[in-house]
């Protein structure tokens, strides 16, 4: 996959991702205004495929889902971070947005392009050259995501079809 | 494995998970208890129409509770009520109706848990439950759904911190400084997937109205769970005897990955500054900034203990002109008692707006939402960039006295050095 790099620091938390005055009006509400306070842009810069690199403690706060969730519909395919907030990481694996936390990642600027392979953890510059290494979730959130998410799993374990 | 000992979060799991477990263990455990608000619960139901399944396989109980947008403030909040009390009421389910007051509140007034239970809402703060030795754990809608489809769902058995709290707390100072100085050590993260243990001969001079405060803003700092050793209060408060209530505190030899001491004697009036509520200082650092704004309540600090705070400084004084004081009682019950003793009638003549029990402007979701470029200061939890209203707002976080003395003159003070 290929998308643009939004780089933003520590401790992003869900208010600044998806604020709460917006919350009872649904995921299409919050479009405009998902990271507004820290990146006012970032709505209409946004494609499919693109990908947020942050720092630590991303998803920091509230339990909503709806973080993830509008994150993942106005098109980032991929968060990268040195670690998640606890709720933000289930949120986001239940949902099948594919989470890594970096563990080696050379200089990378907002608004690079990169190319990236989820499987093998794997971001490479545009020239093919590898720039980070990331893992992905381990242990129930694993199986989880390779289901596609958790409404997926639990109709797996359900007998669903 | 079973005498290993363990602490309040791998006994809770362990039972929950019915496999003796410890810190790393991932489990599937059936909470005995979930709740859902009506900003969430509609949004969990769409997931389970999403799922497909006919019944819900959960057996615990669960509880669908309004609070965050009540009155409903639009079209698109009545909707929400509407969906999750028709659901409710279809399948026999709990429904508590706005106003009866904020969902952590309620469940540890009404005794709606127990210490030692597993309790999962969906919502950070349901770590509040931690005031009385319940394991509260904030969890998203999907994985509520989970739990509603397939009955369980799975947890990570947490490390745990242990915080030793020692000494009395002074004149003016309270459960949420002791809570804003384990904050200004651990950070934003420094709890992250961890369970905090509160222990200590200080615990037995806090009421559970502090005891509140503090579970609540454990999540502050990443925690899953954050829970106070029970004692001979919570014992009363839920008739639990002796015995019952060792099986719930963490064994003798338990393991703890960390250890804080707070000293009570030691601390001052704290205060969080924008915009992170562990990014946490002396009250005595910011004296005089100006606020436009004083907010008092929500789920851990709109308790009867904070609205006596408030009333104590507001007593026969007015608010500055022009200031905005909202006042939000936790609980129909903590309104009903202040009115009894007074209190609202302090509120009214210092110029206050009483709000009827709900979230709030705690989120900036209604009723107190802050405008550009306002200050506010509140005793609530978090002080986010936009969490009260517009981006360009700021919020600070701070004790009932701190927050109800800044609206006396506009500017903050210490009440130390100046009531
Ligand atoms: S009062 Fe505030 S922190 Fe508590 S549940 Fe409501 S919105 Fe959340």
């Amino acid at each position: 996959m290929k998308g643009r790099v939004f780089l933003i620091g520590d401790n992003i938390d869900t208010d600044v991702i998806a604020p709460a005055g917006y919350l009872h009006l649904g995921i299409p509400a919050l479009r405009d205004h998902v990271l507004e306070a820290v990146r006012p842009d970032f709505h209409t810069l946004v494609r499919p495929g693109d990908i947020i690199v942050a720092g630590k403690n991303f998803g920091y706060g509230s339990s909503r889902e709806q973080a993830p969730a509008v994150l993942k519909d106005i098109g980032i395919s991929l968060i990268l971070a040195r670690s998640f907030a606890r709720i933000f990481f289930r949120n986001s694996i239940n949902i099948g947005l594919p989470l890594g936390i970096i563990k080696d990642l050379n200089s990378v600027k907002d608004g690079d392009i990169v190319d990236y392979d989820i499987e093998s953890g794997k971001l490479y510059d545009d020239s093919g050259n590898i720039i980070a290494l990331f893992a992905g979730p381990t242990g129930p959130l694993s199986e989880i995501l390779a289901e596609g998410g958790m409404v997926n799993f639990i109709k797996m374990k359900l007998g669903i079809k | 494995m079973s005498d290993h000992p363990k602490t309040m979060a791998e006994k809770i799991l362990s039972r929950a998970s019915g496999k003796s477990s410890i810190a790393g263990d991932y489990v599937w455990a059936v909470p005995d208890l979930v709740y859902l608000n009506d900003l969430m619960g509609p949004v969990a139901l769409s997931v389970i129409r999403k799922i497909g399944i006919g019944k819900i396989n959960y057996g615990g109980k669960l509880i669908f509770i309004v609070d965050h947008i009540y009155p409903p403030k639009d079209v698109s909040s009545a909707n929400n009520i509407k969906i999750i009390r028709e659901y409710a009421e279809e399948n026999n389910f709990v429904f508590i109706q706005g106003g009866e007051g904020i969902e952590h509140t309620v469940l540890i007034e009404k005794k709606l848990i127990r210490p030692g239970d597993l309790a999962v809402g969906t919502d950070s703060h349901t770590v509040t439950l931690g005031a009385v030795g319940c394991m509260g754990v904030g969890m998203g809608i999907t994985d509520v759904s989970a739990i509603m489809a397939l009955g369980k769902n799975w947890f990570l058995v947490p490390e745990s911190i242990q915080i030793d709290l020692i000494g009395r707390l002074r004149k003016y100072v309270s459960g949420k400084d002791i809570i804003l100085s384990v904050l200004k050590i651990l950070k934003e993260d420094g709890a992250n997937y961890m369970s905090m243990e509160f222990h200590g001969e200080a615990i037995r001079h806090l009421s559970i109205d502090q005891r509140m405060a503090i579970a609540n803003m454990t999540v502050e700092a990443g925690a899953k769970a954050g829970m106070i050793e029970p004692d001979e209060l919570v014992g009363r408060f839920f008739d639990i005897d002796e015995e019952d209530l060792k099986n719930v505190r963490s064994d003798e030899g338990s393991h703890f990955a960390q250890r804080v001491d707070i000293d009570l004697d030691s601390i001052g009036p704290q205060i969080a500054v924008p915009y992170s509520p562990a990014n946490v200082h002396d009250v005595k650092e910011y004296v005089g900034v100006r606020v436009d704004q004083v907010y008092i309540g929500n789920c851990a600090n709109g308790t009867i203990t904070d609205l006596r705070e408030a009333a104590e400084v507001l007593r026969n004084r007015t608010v500055a002109k022009g200031v905005k004081l909202i006042i939000v009682p936790g609980s129909r019950d903590i309104y009903r008692q202040a009115l009894k003793e007074g209190l609202i009638d302090v509120f009214l003549d210092a110029g206050a707006v009483i709000s009827p029990p709900n979230c709030g402007a705690c989120a900036g979701l209604h009723m107190g939402v802050l405008g550009d470029g306002e200050t506010a200061i509140s005793n609530t939890n978090r002080n986010f960039k936009g969490r009260m209203g517009s981006p360009e707002s700021r919020v600070y976080l701070a004790n009932t006295y701190v927050a109800a003395a800044a609206a006396l003159d506009g500017r903050i003070i210490d009440p130390e050095a100046s009531l």
